[in-house]
């Protein structure tokens, strides 16, 4: 079973660049202000919403694991 | 309604202070219609937002879109080389829209993440330490020549994998693209000689790197070929682009940031106190309080209405990034310099799809000048002199920033 993740967007910081939604399309979509929001559960397994949390230009996404609450990103 | 406001945006009184001018259409009409220039004014920074996170109603693809002559006026007989500028211009990356846009950004986009960039600051440590080393011994400095307009040359050539023995025949190329952010009359000649020479000479480095790749940016534009998302010709167009877009602006950064550090002498004291502490934050408001980045233009895709007005379909759009940035309605006390501004969600390197790629590495390097000024000149002032600014609407360029420590 993979581990349950907990993702979530820093909208202060959030440019909209969208990258994230390209990369890990079941996890993150554009809101009203084009900002990114995770769905809630990701629908995408770890290695892409790592890489997606990754390739955010401003950092503004972080991920976590639901159970353990160890930070896996940033 | 605006009733007087002349439109020259190239004025000496509007190019030497901008926020006045911009601040003025900001309050009293935020989508201008500048009839001289057959563009619209863009000036607040919840439109900014908005326009730049709607690119699918604004286009990026000006060049190839925009069948107008350029402005400022060039001398009819440059039309030609104009036409060369627009074809070259016109393969960069941020010159399309998606999907092309999208799938371009892709190959280049995790070059130049956070975490990668972060790689590159001991480079940049030391390039900044170098050039430094070089000013104290020399005992006097021009923030523009000895330390901004080097630094940005050194760590991209490091990128393209520039030998040290060819830096100097890049950083002369360099040198001749600035033109394009310039109002010269006559700019088209030393801009064109400036792309013509990157062509000719990035062109057999992306030969050798087709064949055998390495891990610098050139052999992320060769992958990008063989994936075929880019033809030979964008290839090259966009290894210059990297020259082009990370110099200009690192420039203004690294020069408009020691000048309004220097012009408040409290905030330049601040930071003295804690350079490393402090450097990061400072460096955000440097980039807020004075961008290095005016203004950048799109073309309406369909009639969008803003504000009452509507943008027709074609239609230039230019929006103002130092008026955005010193909006009341985004920053408590926007006219004041204070390097320990938070939150600061400046747009100094825009918003949306097309936000800087190159964001992060502007800000390493503004954070280790700054921090490496203020540890090394505490006593460091401006010379006296007066400072002028490139005839520019686009950059927000110094022309030098001479200063002492004596």
């Amino acid at each position: 079973m993979p581990r349950k993740l907990r993702v979530w967007v820093d909208h202060t910081a959030c440019v909209g660049n969208a990258m994230c939604e390209t990369i890990a399309t079941k996890s993150f979509r554009l809101n009203e202000n084009r900002q990114s929001e995770a769905i809630d559960p990701p629908g995408d397994g770890e290695a892409a919403i790592l890489e997606a949390a990754e390739n955010c230009p401003v950092s503004a996404i972080f991920v976590e694991d639901a159970e353990t609450g160890e930070r896996l990103f940033p | 309604m605006l009733t007087q406001v002349q439109d020259d945006m190239f004025t000496p009184d509007v190019i030497a202070d901008p926020y006045a001018y911009y601040g003025r259409l900001r309050d009293e009409d935020p989508v201008h219609w500048n009839e001289s220039y057959a563009l619209w004014v863009v000036t607040r920074h919840d439109d900014l937002v908005w326009l730049t996170r709607h690119h699918e109603l604004f286009s990026s693809a000006v060049f190839k879109n925009d069948p107008r002559p350029p402005y400022p006026d060039i001398d009819e007989s440059d039309l030609g080389l104009y036409e060369y500028v627009r074809n070259y211009q016109g393969e960069q990356f941020i010159q399309h829209d998606r999907p092309e846009h999208l799938e371009m950004r892709r190959v280049m986009h995790s070059y130049f993440t956070p975490k990668s960039m972060e790689a590159w600051r001991p480079f940049v440590v030391n390039a900044v330490k170098e050039l430094l080393d070089a000013a104290e011994a020399k005992g006097e400095m021009d923030v523009m020549r000895d330390l901004a307009t080097p630094l940005p040359v050194l760590v991209i050539a490091q990128m393209m994998g520039v030998p040290p023995e060819e830096r100097g025949h890049v950083r002369r190329l360099a040198e001749k693209l600035l033109y394009i952010g310039r109002g010269d009359y006559d700019r088209m000649k030393p801009l064109t000689e400036g792309m013509r020479g990157m062509i000719e000479y990035v062109s057999p480095l992306v030969d050798r790197r087709i064949v055998d790749p390495g891990d610098d940016f050139i052999s992320v534009l060769a992958r990008g070929e063989k994936q075929g998302v880019f033809t030979r010709h964008q290839v090259l167009v966009n290894t210059s682009l990297l020259l082009l877009a990370g110099h200009e602006t690192t420039i203004n950064l690294l020069c408009n940031g020691t000048l309004a550090l220097l012009r408040h002498p409290d905030q330049w004291e601040l930071l003295k106190q804690d350079p490393a502490g402090r450097a990061k934050a400072a460096t955000e408001e440097c980039l807020r309080y004075d961008s290095p980045v005016k203004s950048i233009q799109r073309i309406a895709s369909e009639d969008v209405e803003m504000r009452g007005k509507v943008l027709r379909k074609d239609e230039r759009v230019r929006w103002f990034i130092s008026s955005a940035n010193r909006d009341p309605d985004a920053f408590p006390e926007p006219e004041t310099f204070d390097i320990a501004r938070h939150p600061n969600q400046h747009v100094a390197f825009g918003s949306g799809t097309h936000h800087c790629l190159g964001a992060t590495l502007a800000r390493v390097e503004g954070q280790e000048v700054f921090k490496a000024l203020a540890e090394r000149f505490p006593g460091l002032r401006l010379t006296g002199g007066e400072l002028a600014y490139q005839p520019s609407i686009t950059f927000r360029s110094l022309k030098s920033l001479p200063v002492t420590w004596h």
